[in-house]
């Protein structure tokens, strides 16, 4: 099968109330990112864009985006899901045989605009959830943090310990919208508790932002990059809708995504073979959920890997070494990030965060309440 | 095959979004119909001029800051007589919406035009120039609209 490789990639540095409109944002972003690459527009066969006319406020939000990343009159189409579902999407494009090269890019101003909570209460189920408004996002992760703690003898103070992990790996990456140099055990403990066991510091840090990655096919990858970097295995699955049908502990729809991407890219056992994760977590206590579904750790280890810094850097497989989107959460961007942020690892271009000699890493993005739908990518240098 | 159906009530509360737009385009537009000019910008790699005039071209891909004034006078593009509402209610007093290119501009103006007693008569390619209000403040509403020539 003909390969793909992303030979580009460029996030913004993310911000909590971006001083220019988004579509000034992402101008300046593809720009530069075409700047650094020695390519121009027309280098690009295929345009996607990840946006969400919910979550951007507006009906067919690409209509006042396109222009700005030199897609006007080109091949163009939208992702209403996570930049990564626009990454999947472009990779399949470049399979198809019909584009060569594709520029994925995903953006949000869900720091200063989009108020997560308000708009998403909305996508919760007409039938069920929304009319007596019982869940939201926020309360679907509680419940699954709650089951997850309670079962697996996880504390709080284990939480906060994970939680103090990403914020000071959040610190020294440059992109991040969330800087807490002084972030501590005793801190996190001392947040605003909103949805038992969930406190203000596990939610992740919802900002202004874009990211934007350029792939290729195989055939024309040396032409932009001596440093392509491979998608060799990809999943996506979706779980009901409604919460009252999934088990919120085992994840089946991330773990098959996993699976599907593990067995594509010859991966045997993930524990061994892969070496840095990148994780889309809207809170903390996903994490350890996560990393369990995709078989990265042991079934109800967390306790054990945060006691033994095997998800920091440094550890047996660094766990958002990025900081994760508890750095900087721009919604619609956030899965891309992941796919930019394991790249630079793979690069050996992620600075004060670099993991000596990372090969192989996974990728993940989530859509929906309590992470209903879930896209797995694994990458190699 | 048919099936039951029940309809659930709920609200929308549209005060969840607050909305940032750029503003180069309209406060250049703006400025100029105070003054009952037609400003616009044009790009100085590919020469098309736009009114609104963003500081960038979509073609190039590239900032753009030449401030332009245009004619007030130009060739009807495209127009509508505005028989019915919306919802298909005939109206008492029809008018017509049309696109004007101005002369010297690349880009359309939509406006209301006047000048005309028998609609079948206006006929696309017609000049018309454009008619301000009395006062203007630097509003979209400045410009009235436009008369045939
Ligand atoms: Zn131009």
């Amino acid at each position: 099968m003909e390969k793909v490789a992303l030979v580009g990639y460029k996030q913004t540095k993310h911000t909590f109330e971006s001083p220019v409109a988004r579509e000034r944002i992402i101008y300046e972003l593809v720009k530069s990112l075409y700047k650094d690459m020695g390519i121009t527009k027309d280098d690009i066969d295929t345009f996607i864009l990840a946006s969400n006319d919910f979550t951007d406020g507006r009906t067919i939000s690409e209509v006042f985006t396109v222009p700005r990343i030199g897609a006007y009159m080109k091949d163009e189409t939208k992702v209403e899901a996570d930049g990564l579902n626009a990454a999947l999407y472009a990779y399949m494009r470049i399979l198809s045989g019909l584009y060569n090269t594709a520029l994925v890019i995903g953006f949000s101003m869900s720091g200063s605009e989009f108020r997560v909570p308000l708009t998403q209460a909305y996508t919760m189920d007409p039938a069920y959830e929304r009319p007596r408004a019982l869940i939201n996002y926020y309360s679907a992760a509680a419940l699954q943090a709650g089951a997850y703690m309670k079962k697996y003898r996880f504390t709080e103070e284990d939480l906060a310990a994970l939680t103090v992990k990403n914020l000071e790996n959040a610190n020294n990456n440059p992109y991040s919208a969330r800087k807490e140099p002084d972030a501590s055990v005793d801190k996190v403990l001392g947040s605003k508790l909103l949805y038992t066991p969930i406190r203000q510091a596990h939610v992740s840090a919802y900002a202004d932002g874009a990211c934007a990655v350029v792939l290729s096919s195989k055939k024309m990858a040396r032409k932009f990059t001596d440093k392509p970097v491979w998608i060799d295995g990809v999943g996506h699955l979706m779980d009901t809708y409604y919460i009252g049908d999934r088990d919120l502990l085992k994840m089946d729809s991330l773990a098959g995504a996993a699976k599907k991407a593990y067995k594509m890219a010859g991966i045997k056992n993930p524990r061994k073979e892969i070496d840095l994760a990148e994780l889309h977590t809207n809170f903390a206590s996903e994490e350890p959920v996560f990393t369990e579904a995709m078989g990265l750790f042991k079934p109800g280890s967390a306790k054990d890997v945060v006691k033994n810094g095997e998800s920091r850097i440094g550890g047996s497989i660094p766990v958002n070494p990025s900081g994760g989107p508890l750095g900087a959460n721009p919604v619609n961007a956030t899965g891309l990030i992941r796919l930019a942020e394991a790249s630079a690892q793979l690069r050996k271009e992620a600075g004060k965060n670099q993991i000596k000699g990372a090969k192989t890493a996974v990728v993940h993005a989530q859509d929906g309440p309590g992470a209903q739908s879930n896209t797995v990518f694994v990458i190699r240098r | 095959m048919t099936q039951e159906t029940r309809t659930i009530e709920s609200t929308w509360d549209l005060t969840a979004y607050q909305f940032k737009i750029e503003a180069d385009a309209l406060n250049l537009f703006i400025k100029g119909t105070k003054d009952k000019k037609i400003l616009g910008r044009k790009c100085h790699q590919c020469g098309t001029v736009y009114v609104p005039g963003p500081t960038y071209c979509r073609k190039c891909l590239i900032d753009i800051d030449q401030v332009v004034e245009v004619s007030q006078e130009g060739v009807l593009d495209a127009f509508t007589v505005n028989l019915a509402d919306v919802r298909g209610i005939p109206v008492e007093n029809p008018f017509i919406t049309c696109t004007v290119k101005l002369d010297g501009s690349d880009s359309f103006l939509m406006g209301t035009l006047e000048g005309w007693t028998e609609w079948h008569s206006v006929r696309e390619g017609m000049r018309v120039k454009v008619v301000w209000k009395d006062t203007t403040s630097g509003a979209l509403a400045d410009l009235s609209h436009f008369q045939l020539i």
